[in-house]
């Protein structure tokens, strides 16, 4: 069970350093045409604030911030994201994933149309990545024994 | 040869210098938080001057910027890891090195 | 120019193969852990030098970036784990 660490000072530096670690997490996701990076490296990076947090401030406190609950509803809806940008290429007259057929819905050329399409298909990458990973160092690291469910089980036998 | 690069030099030599410094350290030391003292407070020198000496190399840009942002990272993040490995040695029940002690007190964890 | 950027990194080269030792033969896990911090803070230098000697440092910097963090969150989680004796 992942206890918190009970010294004040990495706690105090992971709480001042995470948020720096997130924007530039949607830097790399956002950025990913022109510099290395792009959906699934900005997720990991996004992944990573998390189990920082998860880390040093113990099980209870994570959990406040993102459940399991969270974590599946996030991936899916990163999901969401990817194929429904697909599905929308699809309805518009055209295969699966074919991004200039976007250009009429958005009134642009359909170089930029599938700039955009681009972009929108990393972003949901993105989110879906950042979930699994964390839900997969949630699990790995509780061993799938959570406290509440121990307690379930005693008054249950009881 | 402008005066951007001539002044970036000294930096990256002294840069330089304390890495190869905090190596022999890390390698010579008698005890395990002797070599903390070495590669915590030497390698985090070391990185602030270079990436100064680079940043200075580079000019007035985007890029030096985001050089001189790791360079700040690096000031808080590398004492703060550092303090966690000598905690954790602590917690252990490691013993610190005194001069009477007669072999080299390494750790055998 | 380019010639002091290489025999630079090949000097950093040659310390970080002297931090590889006490890595492999440090007696302990601890000593392992903090031969590996070390290495880590000069790959992210060298790394640095390399986009200088290639002229082009926009791509070499992100990299940088990423591995400073990584390495920063791999060395506490890893001593969380020897302080609380195999759970973390």
């Amino acid at each position: 069970m992942t206890r918190v660490t009970d010294d004040i000072i990495i706690r105090a530096v992971a709480r001042v350093i995470m948020p720096f670690i997130q924007i530039y997490a949607l830097y790399v996701i956002m950025h990913g045409h022109h510099s290395p990076g792009g959906g699934f490296q900005g997720g990991v990076i996004l992944g990573a604030s998390f189990i920082l947090y998860l880390i040093t401030h113990g099980l209870e406190d994570a959990k406040k911030r993102m459940s399991e609950l969270k974590a599946g509803l996030f991936s899916s809806f990163g999901l969401l994201i990817y194929s429904g940008i697909g599905l929308l290429c699809l309805i518009m007259g055209s295969n699966y994933l074919d991004y200039g057929r976007l250009s009429t819905l958005l009134k642009v050329i359909p170089a930029q149309a599938r700039s955009l399409g681009i972009l929108g298909v990393e972003i949901g990458v993105g989110i879906a990545v950042m979930a699994v990973m964390f839900s997969i160092f949630f699990d790995i690291s509780t061993g799938g024994v959570v406290p509440e469910d121990e307690q379930e089980l005693e008054t249950g036998d009881e | 040869m402008s005066v951007l690069h001539l002044t970036s030099i000294p930096f990256l030599l002294g840069g330089f210098f304390f890495f190869f410094t905090a190596t022999v350290g890390l390698l010579r030391f008698p005890d395990f938080f002797c070599r903390l003292h070495a590669t915590g407070k030497g390698d985090t020198l070391a990185v602030l001057l270079s990436l100064i000496g680079l940043s200075i190399y580079e000019g007035f840009s985007f890029t030096s910027l985001k050089i001189l942002f790791i360079a700040v990272f690096m000031f808080l993040a590398q004492p703060t890891s550092t303090h966690a490995i000598s905690r954790a040695a602590m917690r252990c029940g490691l013993e610190p090195w005194t001069k009477k002690m007669e072999k080299k007190n390494d750790s055998n964890l | 120019m380019s010639n002091f950027f290489l025999y630079l990194g090949m000097g950093l080269f040659t310390l970080v193969f002297l931090c590889l030792y006490r890595g492999v033969f440090g007696p302990g896990v601890l000593n392992r852990i903090a031969a590996i911090s070390a290495i880590g803070t000069k790959t992210l230098v060298i790394l640095l030098i390399m986009g200088f000697i290639y002229h082009r440092v926009d791509m070499f910097v992100d990299i940088s970036m990423v591995y400073a963090l990584l390495n920063f969150i791999g060395t506490i989680a890893a001593a969380k784990y020897l302080e609380n004796g195999g759970e973390i």
